[in-house]
């Protein structure tokens, strides 16, 4: 059977977001990110004048860019992208520089100050290669989040995809970001 | 912000282009910090049942190396919808903590100075059982105080106390929901589950269901406000996160929740709205109903709450039209108002007139499934009265539960006998009592104080012995039922061993029993106990189901109508569904609903209100680090209005002070509550220096909360202290 | 969530390796010009020479530290990325302080020499190898040199320049500031050591030497900046947003008070008013000492001003909101 080619990526229906941040914890207990660390945030937006007020929840992580600017100004190759799509740091060659921090115009990356090394999310790769979801996917009270492969006809992203309208972050920035954030 | 529509065949294009030159290069695969991890240990997958919060959501940990690396929702069980909140995931670090109570500990300096003496089990064992005896010997046993919370061990602690003898156990629900379930019990003889999956209008009061997370209502209402577009209309003088998500949200003035539910069922009555087939099979009291909210008129209702009446008009037409698909959501921390019993039966009686009853996406009678019961040697019945009173004094309240908080004024007041021993399980009165000068005043005039908890609490901080009891991850519970529309059977079971020198309830209670003479009531192992429960369950290989799955709940929909045939009989006085109540007249209660206006704050005094965040529960999981990242120390939320007339600045620390007490605290100057309101999160100011990261850090809203309680049912009334604000 | 990833070493490390690419500039150009075929500004070039190696290694030495594993930095060299400034940055700033060194022992003089090889164990045979005059490769070691130093000076500017991610930063203009303001840093370091240094007590002619150069770098760093705010200005509203940050952002007293007016134009006015009669009156040059401690100092002053504005506003400037940090 030839090997498909598959693109990972999430999309997330943001109005959905309760801000419980149980993908945070999730994700902490799963990867060991280090207190004060974060792989993933809720951006909150607070608007109004009492009585007329809005708040909006909006889940971020590492975009998985498609042309991510975190890989290509990392001097050792440590960053790299997989043939998927997913962005990971080869931890045995990262020396620290933190150029890569400096550069992700989604401040999607944190510095690991026990072990010296920059780190980030890895969309869960090694569930994903097991066949399962990402951590913060599987948790999620509300099911903002969907998981999926783009390349996938049948993946429950790309059904959402084609049918509701959607957005991505900052897409000036040229990474061509990979969270589709649903209208 | 740009919104666009990207050509997804170009940017897979590039991405292909790009991720293919890069990951040509690299070889190997994500390899794991080396640190706490070993690559031979081997990985198994337990299912258990989260403690964290009273929802018991189905978690599957996953072990390596003896070590609990991370809970994963389990999907099977339909109550928690495949989900567990932040809490749940965080529930590793409460074995992991390193504050955690590592062995039994005896009191050596003063109540609450922190001295304490690590001891073996032993010595704690015949310590509490020596001074247990003590007030038995001085009081009788009903001079001991036996309180808990819910819990799937909390029946071996309850057992202890009846089998010592002592008629008081006084359980959490009159701090919590008694007033609620006492109004809908009231009115059709049971508390029914709320189908807000399948709802097509919802109201809730105050019921902050997004923050405040009760499975599987918060996820249901996500599913159903936001995916099927049902509607949603809010009332809370904050504006919560259920407010943001919300359709329309009112900011109502405090307390006068009645008044808009009278207004509600006044219109709907006059347009005669109302479901007339159901109200006519299966209610009774519509006259009276009809002819006593004649008085409450939109207008008047509008005076009261500062809900325009146009607006209660209009959504009192939208929730009949939306008729049995129509919900006034219960809530469930119901202590509010001294009127919350009536105000909570108001919402029932609304709900039964729109014929919700039994119907999809209305209320549901709970389904439940069957269990089998260990049979223990039976003790006699308590002979003394309650301390509480509570015979007397709320004759339709739940006598097992108690009256807390007229409990503590009787003890205090020594009348109508004097109460020396307490023995407190998984509770934390010094923070969940209002008043915690006066709690401390009851511990004070105890001779005798044990408490088991999971860690150092408040009240574990001024016991005379601390019993550790291992996390749930460390040990096997009792079956629990969970009815409700989607009814489960969930099974906690050991996932690790405990790494502390910590027992189970069960064995800590033994332990005391053995030295009090009563081990034949206790002669039973937790896996004994546990399967006979599962004998009854109705399928096959029961325990083996059990332990490889952790839950079992009936597949197939939900059944509704099942109680929709006109034989049916209410658990009630008439056999019908109540409107008017002549059991609460008997009572001396008003039968229908009555308004009476709630006092409000003067110019200068302020409503201090509570509430939930979703990172914590009550107010013990805020010394967890993954959770106390959220939020590290508690603030006051005031309107910049006022803050601005008193000149207080967002961030500056401020003294807020009742009539029983006064706290210091940062200010967050906000929009998102109302002028004459202000909240502050619990958990906080924390008295035990053995939840490093709270001890001393912002205040505790005990200190300052006054003592009062709901006619009815005695449910404590937490909402009507009025505090004044200044600069620090 | 927004941090300072990269904070006060980075700085220092920016400004030192500009510094030294600076110095050797100055050096360089200081032994090529001659005056009848005599080299009149031997002096400066040898302390030039002597200097230019230090900060840039210090400079490295600091940034190793930096690392999160510091003792896997050579991994920079394991690797060669063309589209990472910091790998092609990496072995510009090595074999430019090689040169640096080389081209600073050929400006020994032979005691000096000799007493350094005297300290050297004799047993070291192959080192005592290198104990040569090549005095005579001066010419030909800064001719090398001189594309290196150039090199270093625009990495340093190209190393935040080339951060797409970054609006303060990503536009060509700052490699060229970055290095006018090293070359002009490096020439006041000159001027400054070349005061300091009683022994030597400076000549006139040297002195404008390096006045005369720095007015020409400060004047040409000038002509970028105006440029980076206009064009900033007119640029994308991200760029626009970014320069909030010295328009009445967080960094505008900084850049405006202390960068822009004491560390550019009080120097650049205090060298012209010394320059002016000189130049336009065709009067003898009767620079100041004091005037000149001053202005060196300032420009240095301002060329470290410099980078730490733009290490720390570019890391707050953002695509996304502004206002991230908190
Ligand atoms: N100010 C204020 N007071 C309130 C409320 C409020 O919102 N604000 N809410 C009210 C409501 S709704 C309720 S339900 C009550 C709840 O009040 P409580 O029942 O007192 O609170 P909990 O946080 O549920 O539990 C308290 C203790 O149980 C311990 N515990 C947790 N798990 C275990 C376990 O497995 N074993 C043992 N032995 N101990 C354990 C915790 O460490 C904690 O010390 O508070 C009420 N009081
Ligand atoms: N994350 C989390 N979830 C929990 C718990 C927890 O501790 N943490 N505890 C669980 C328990 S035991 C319970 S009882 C439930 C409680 O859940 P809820 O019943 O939702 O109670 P609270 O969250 O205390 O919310 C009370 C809300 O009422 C508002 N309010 C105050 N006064 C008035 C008023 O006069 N009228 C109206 N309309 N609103 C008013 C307050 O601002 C507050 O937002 O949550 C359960 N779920
Ligand atoms: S778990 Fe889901 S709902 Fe909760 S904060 Fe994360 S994305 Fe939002
Ligand atoms: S979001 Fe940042 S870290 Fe993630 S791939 Fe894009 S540039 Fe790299
Ligand atoms: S910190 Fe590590 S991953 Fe990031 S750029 Fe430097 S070497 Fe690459
Ligand atoms: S995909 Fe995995 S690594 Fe990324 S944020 Fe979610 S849980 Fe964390
Ligand atoms: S709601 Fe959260 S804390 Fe409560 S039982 Fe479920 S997972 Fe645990
Ligand atoms: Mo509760």
């Amino acid at each position: 059977m030839a090997i498909k080619k598959k693109r990972y990526a999430l999309v997330i229906d943001s109005r959905k977001c309760i801000n419980c941040k149980a993908c945070v914890v999730a994700c902490k207990a799963e990867n060991k990110v280090p207190v004060g660390n974060f792989r993933n945030r809720i951006n909150e937006e607070r608007k109004g004048e009492y009585p007329k007020l809005s708040i909006n929840f909006e889940p971020e992580q590492c975009h998985h860019c498609a042309d991510p600017s975190c890989v290509r100004v990392c001097p050792t190759g440590a960053s790299w992208q997989r043939k998927d799509g997913i962005v990971l740091v080869n931890y045995d060659e990262c020396i620290g520089c933190r150029y890569c921090m400096v550069a992700c115009p989604y401040d999607a990356r944190y510095f690991n100050e026990e072990e010296g090394v920059v780190d980030k999310c890895t969309f869960c790769s090694h569930r994903v290669d097991k066949g399962d979801i990402p951590a913060c996917v599987e948790t999620c009270p509300s099911k903002v989040r969907v998981f999926g492969d783009l390349e996938d006809p049948t993946a429950r992203i790309h059904e959402l995809l084609s049918t509701r309208r959607y957005r991505v972050k900052e897409p000036q920035t040229g990474n061509g970001p990979q969270l589709y954030y649903l209208l | 912000m740009g919104t666009i529509r990207m050509d997804r065949r170009l940017f897979l294009k590039s991405a292909g282009a790009t991720a293919g030159a890069v990951a040509a290069t690299q070889v190997g695969c994500l390899r794991y910090f080396k640190k706490g991890r070993s690559s031979a240990a081997e990985t198994k997958e337990i299912p258990t049942t989260c403690e964290l919060c009273p929802n018991k959501c189905s978690a599957i940990a996953v072990v390596e190396g003896g070590f609990v690396k991370k809970l994963n929702p389990n999907p099977e069980n339909p109550k928690s919808r495949d989900m567990l909140c932040a809490r749940g995931n965080a529930a590793i670090k409460q074995v992991y903590d390193p504050d955690r109570i590592k062995q039994p500990m005896i009191r050596v300096g003063a109540r609450g100075e922190g001295k304490w003496k690590p001891v073996s089990w032993d010595e704690a064992f015949d310590f509490a059982a020596k001074k247990l005896s003590e007030v038995k010997d001085k009081y009788g046993p009903q001079g001991t105080l036996w309180s808990s919370t819910e819990g799937f061990q909390e029946v071996f602690f309850k057992n202890l106390g009846l089998a010592f003898g002592s008629p008081n156990l006084v359980r959490h629900p009159t701090l919590c929901l008694a007033s609620v379930n006492l109004a809908y019990s009231a009115t059709f003889g049971t508390v029914p589950s709320f189908d807000l999956l399948n709802s097509k209008f919802v109201i809730m009061s105050g019921a902050n269901r997004f923050e405040s997370i009760i499975t599987p209502d918060t996820m249901d209402l996500i599913g159903g406000v936001m995916e099927r577009k049902a509607k949603l209309v809010y009332l809370d003088p904050r504006f919560t996160v259920t407010a943001a998500k919300a359709d329309e949200w009112y900011p109502i003035k405090p307390g006068s929740d009645l008044a808009f539910i009278l207004a509600m069922i006044h219109v709907i009555i006059k347009e005669g709205r109302h479901s007339k087939d159901f109200v006519a099979t299966y209610t009774t009291g519509f006259d009276q109903l009809a002819e006593h909210v004649k008085q409450y008129t939109p207008e008047w209702a509008e005076k009261e709450t500062e809900i325009p009446a146009a607006d209660i008009v209009r959504i009192a037409r939208e929730f009949a039209d939306a008729g049995a698909r129509a919900l006034y959501y219960a809530g469930r921390r119901s202590s509010w108002y001294q009127n919350d019993f009536q105000m909570r039966r108001a919402q029932a009686i609304l709900n039964a007139i729109v014929g919700n009853w039994d119907q999809m996406g209305g209320m549901v009678p709970n389904a439940k499934l069957p269990k089998g019961e260990f049979l223990f040697m039976p003790w006699d019945e308590p002979k003394a009265p309650r301390v509480d009173e509570i015979e007397t004094a709320f004759p339709l309240a739940a006598k097992g539960d108690g009256v807390y908080l007229k409990l503590r004024e009787n003890v205090l007041s020594g009348k109508p006998y004097p109460v020396k021993g307490w023995m407190v399980y998984k509770q934390d009165p010094m923070n969940s009592l209002p008043d915690q000068a006066k709690t401390m005043k009851m511990i004070d005039q105890m001779d005798f104080i044990g408490v088991i908890d999971v860690q150092m609490s408040d009240m574990a901080w001024y016991a005379d012995v601390v019993f550790p009891e291992s996390a749930y991850l460390e040990r096997t519970d009792p079956v629990e039922v969970m009815p409700g529309i989607w009814p489960a059977v969930v099974f906690r079971q050991q996932v690790v061993k405990p790494i502390h020198d910590t027992k189970p309830n069960l064995e800590i209670v033994q332990g005391i029993a053995k030295r009090l003479g009563l081990s034949d009531y206790f002669d039973y192992t937790i896996d004994q106990w546990v399967e006979a429960e599962f004998k009854d369950l109705p399928i096959p290989m029961a325990a083996e189901h059990m332990k490889k799955h952790g839950v079992w709940a009936a597949s197939g929909q939900p059944s509704y109508g099942k109680t929709l045939n006109s034989d049916h009989r209410f658990v009630t006085k008439t056999g019908k569904i109540e409107l008017f109540s002549e059991r609460l007249q008997e009572a001396g209660h008003d039968p229908l609903p009555v308004y009476t206006a709630q006092p409000q704050p003067r110019n200068d005094q302020f409503r201090l209100i509570l509430g939930r965040v979703g990172y914590f529960t009550h107010a013990n999981q805020s010394n967890n680090v993954w959770l106390h990242e959220f939020v590290k120390e508690n603030d006051l939320w005031i309107n910049p209005k006022p803050a601005e007339r008193l000149g207080i600045r967002d961030g500056a620390y401020v003294n807020v002070s009742s009539s029983v007490g006064s706290v210091k605290l940062k200010a967050r100057v906000t929009e998102e509550i109302r002028p004459d309101c202000v909240f502050m999160l619990h958990g906080f100011g924390k008295k035990s220096k053995m939840q490093s990261l709270v001890y001393n850090v912002g205040a505790s809203d005990a200190v300052i909360l006054e003592t009062a309680w709901d006619k009815v049912s005695g449910n404590a009334a937490f909402h009507e202290t009025f505090v004044k604000v200044a600069n620090a | 969530m927004h941090e300072f990833n990269w904070g006060l070493l980075i700085v220092v490390y920016l400004f030192l390796g500009g510094l030294s690419a600076g110095l050797f500039f100055a050096a360089g150009l200081a032994n090529y010009l001659t005056v009848d075929d005599k080299p009149v500004y031997a002096k400066v070039a040898r302390m030039g020479a002597l200097l230019a190696p230090w900060p840039v290694a210090i400079g490295s030495g600091l940034l190793i530290l930096d690392l999160g594993n510091w003792y896997r930095f050579y991994k920079l060299f394991l690797h060669f990325r063309w589209q990472s400034p910091m790998s092609i940055g990496s072995y510009l700033l090595t074999i430019f302080t090689l040169i640096a060194f080389v081209y600073l022992f050929a400006w020994l003089k032979e005691d000096e020499r000799k007493w350094i090889f005297s300290k050297i164990p004799a047993t070291w045979k192959q080192v005592h190898r290198l104990n040569v005059d090549i005095s005579s490769w001066r010419e030909k070691i800064a001719m090398v040199g001189f594309p290196f130093s150039i090199g270093v000076g625009i990495y340093t500017g190209v190393l935040l320049g080339a951060v797409s991610a970054r609006p303060f930063w990503n536009t060509n203009l700052v490699a060229q500031m970055f290095l006018f303001s090293a070359l002009s840093s490096g020439s006041a370091a000159l001027l400054l050591a070349m005061l300091l240094d009683r022994k030597n007590p400076v000549e006139k002619h040297e002195t404008k030497f390096l006045v005369t150069l720095d007015v020409v770098f400060i004047s040409l760093e000038l002509f970028i900046i105006l440029p980076y705010i206009i064009h900033g200005q007119l640029s994308s509203q991200a760029v626009k947003d970014a320069l909030t940050l010295i328009l009445g952002g967080p960094y505008t007293v900084v850049f405006w008070v202390f960068f822009l007016f004491l560390g550019l134009l009080v120097p650049l006015a205090i060298e012209v008013y010394e320059l002016f009669p000189s130049i336009f009156k065709g009067r003898e040059f009767h620079g100041s000492r004091r005037m000149a401690l001053t202005a060196a100092g300032l420009v240095l002053f301002g060329g470290f001003l410099l980078r730490y504005i733009f290490v720390y506003a570019g890391q707050v400037s953002s695509f996304h909101r502004m206002g991230l940090l908190r």
